[in-house]
């Protein structure tokens, strides 16, 4: 656990507020002065773990003024299924990151015969294609694939004239207005709207969740929402010149939020900031997916060696081990947004200003250590001497800020 | 009809791009503008977007070329383009080059109209003149 005091310890106020955010491995407890962290008891349900670690503290608030927002129930598993690449697939995807979802899988349709079925139950399945002027995108194809699938939800988000199609083949499918226009812009309103809610009804239908009701009045959101929202108000906390990119290297994803210049994507919406999700790309649920990225990727020893380790840190349980481990999230992020490797997005690396770093890696990594992984990225994958700024969210404000910011909004 | 139009690759070159977009609406053609800076699988996944019967690429800064020679590779990757008319015009190799060579050349990669260094209207007068024949107008 690590606390951290500021000065002036003040007296209990009947406004303060208590924040609360649970992840998958840590959960933060933050009041005006005092920010807590502690590891996940996993044999306990998160109410029982809050109240055992911190009850004392939960105790002093009324429930009217705790906020919890969450990331630890993992998200909807999302399939979207599109019929290209660079249009109705990017849009739905672009939609969901922002809508707060971390597990999207895509399916390009006119190789959806190729494609194995989950055997998952997914949450949603989405399907885009076409502008309204064109028809029959979809075929029986699609109806064999669903056929198969287990899923909850399904929604329509294409063209207007293949929905009667749509609606006779497809039992429950919700049909909402087409994500792409006449000009092949996105739209995002109302998808964005469904899904946010999905996800909110989601989290609250979460047992482990729904506990948490015993200790707020408020509305439980999900986190990567609410760090979203901050970051048009980041500069009132640190000195982050845009475009910045922030990286939050979590347990079992690492979620990445990034200035809207930084893509000359076809992409154009009203966000300032767009966020993106790596999953199985974290130091502990993921740690062996992430040690398997990075045996795959052909720098990584020279980075080991740069670091003054071998492989052999990959097998050891250390405070060092764990700081090799988040350089490598770190670096393996960087090449994945970069245009060594073709992503979902990538970003001009070249333009950014600013690395803001938060969650646990602020704990276990220093300013210098972060520095030296983020320069070896620029020399070796990027040829360039470019040098950011790294600012360490290490006090978490930019969650108590969004935090913050979603109380007041909660309260108008 | 739906033509989908663009400047290919790391190109820039706005202006002809614009008097594209314009001289098709003037024709009575339904235009979707990718504007500079456009990827061959962009072009593409705009015609499945669109349901567009015609493709029209330009090209002036001297890249062409590279992007030509990909066009059989990736447009085989499509099912659905089977139909549609392909065309690219603008300055399509380094230099000057002769148009003898250059026009079977680019016919081999897949378009059915090439107008290298050809004036705009004359370039747009045998689109229509192919669709006449395919009887597509
Ligand atoms: C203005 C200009 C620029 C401006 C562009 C500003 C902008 N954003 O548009 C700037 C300064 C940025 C620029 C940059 C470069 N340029 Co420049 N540029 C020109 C210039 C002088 C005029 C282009 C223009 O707008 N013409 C007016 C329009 C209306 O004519 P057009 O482009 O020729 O188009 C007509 C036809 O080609 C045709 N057409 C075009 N597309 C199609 C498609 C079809 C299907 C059909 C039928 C017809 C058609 O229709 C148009 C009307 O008739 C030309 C030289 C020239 N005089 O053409 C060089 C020229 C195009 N540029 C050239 C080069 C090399 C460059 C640079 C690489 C220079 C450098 N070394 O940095 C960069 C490339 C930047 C990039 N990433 O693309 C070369 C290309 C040489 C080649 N292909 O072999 C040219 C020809 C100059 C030369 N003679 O060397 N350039």
């Amino acid at each position: 656990m690590s606390q951290i005091n500021s000065p002036d310890d003040s007296s209990n106020n009947s406004q303060e507020k208590l924040l609360i955010d649970v992840g998958s491995t840590y959960f933060k407890l933050s009041n005006k002065t005092n920010i807590e962290q502690h590891f996940r008891d996993f044999n306990k349900s998160i109410l029982d773990d809050l109240t055992h670690k911190c009850g004392q503290e939960i105790e002093r608030f009324d429930k009217k003024n705790i906020h919890i927002c969450s990331s630890a129930n993992g998200g909807l598993s999302t399939l979207i299924i599109g019929v290209t690449h660079s249009f109705s697939l990017k849009y739905a995807t672009n939609i969901a990151f922002n809508s707060g979802i971390n597990i999207i899988d895509t399916i390009l349709f006119q190789n959806i015969e190729e494609y194995s079925v989950p055997s998952d139950l997914i949450d949603v399945v989405i399907i885009v294609g076409g502008i309204n002027s064109n028809s029959d995108n979809f075929s029986e194809d699609l109806y064999r694939y669903l056929d198969n699938l287990t899923y909850s939800n399904v929604v329509f988000v294409g063209s207007e004239l293949d929905v009667p199609t749509i609606k006779e083949n497809i039992e429950n499918v919700v049909v909402l207005p087409n994500i792409i226009d006449d000009r092949l812009h996105i739209v995002e309103d109302s998808l964005k709207a469904y899904l946010t809610n999905l996800y909110q009804q989601d989290i609250e239908g979460k047992e482990d969740i729904k506990d948490l009701y015993n200790i707020t009045d408020n509305q439980i959101f999900s986190t990567p929402y609410v760090v979203n929202k901050t970051l048009p108000f980041i500069h009132t906390k640190y000195a982050v010149v845009n475009p910045f990119v922030l990286l939050d290297i979590g347990g079992a994803t690492t979620d990445i939020h990034y200035s809207k210049d930084l893509v000359d994507e076809n992409i154009v919406t009203e966000n300032e900031y767009d966020r993106l999700v790596f999953k199985k790309l974290g130091v502990y649920k993921s740690k062996q997916s992430l040690i398997f990225a990075a045996k795959n990727n052909e720098f990584v020893y020279e980075l080991l060696m740069h670091l003054k380790v071998t492989e052999n840190i990959f097998e050891e349980q250390s405070n060092k081990a764990t700081k090799v481990l988040m350089q490598l999230a770190i670096f393996l992020v960087l090449c994945k947004i970069s245009h060594y490797k073709k992503a979902y997005v990538n970003l001009k690396l070249l333009s950014v200003n600013s690395f803001v770093l938060t969650g646990g890696i602020t704990k276990v990594l220093t300013v210098e250590e972060i520095e030296n992984i983020i320069s070896f990225f620029y020399k070796k994958i990027l040829n360039s001497d470019h040098n950011p700024a790294t600012v360490l969210d290490n006090n978490y404000d930019i969650w108590t800020l969004g935090a913050e910011v979603e109380g007041k909004e909660l309260c108008q | 009809m739906k033509v989908v139009t663009g400047v290919v690759g790391n190109d820039i070159h706005v202006v002809a791009n614009r008097l594209i977009d314009l001289s098709l609406q003037a024709r009575g053609y339904e235009v979707f503008n990718l504007g500079v800076n456009t990827y061959l699988e962009e072009f593409f996944d705009a015609v499945v977007e669109t349901g567009a019967d015609i493709l029209l690429i330009s090209s002036l800064n001297g890249e062409a070329e590279g992007w030509g020679r990909e066009v059989p590779r990736l447009k085989a990757k499509y099912k659905k383009l089977d139909d549609i008319i392909m065309m690219i015009g603008g300055n399509l190799v380094v230099g000057t080059g002769n148009a003898e060579d250059i026009i079977p050349r680019y016919k081999g990669y897949g378009f059915d109209i090439v107008c290298h260094q050809v004036d705009l209207n004359t370039g747009l007068d045998s689109l229509e003149e192919m669709l006449k024949e395919r009887n597509l107008k």
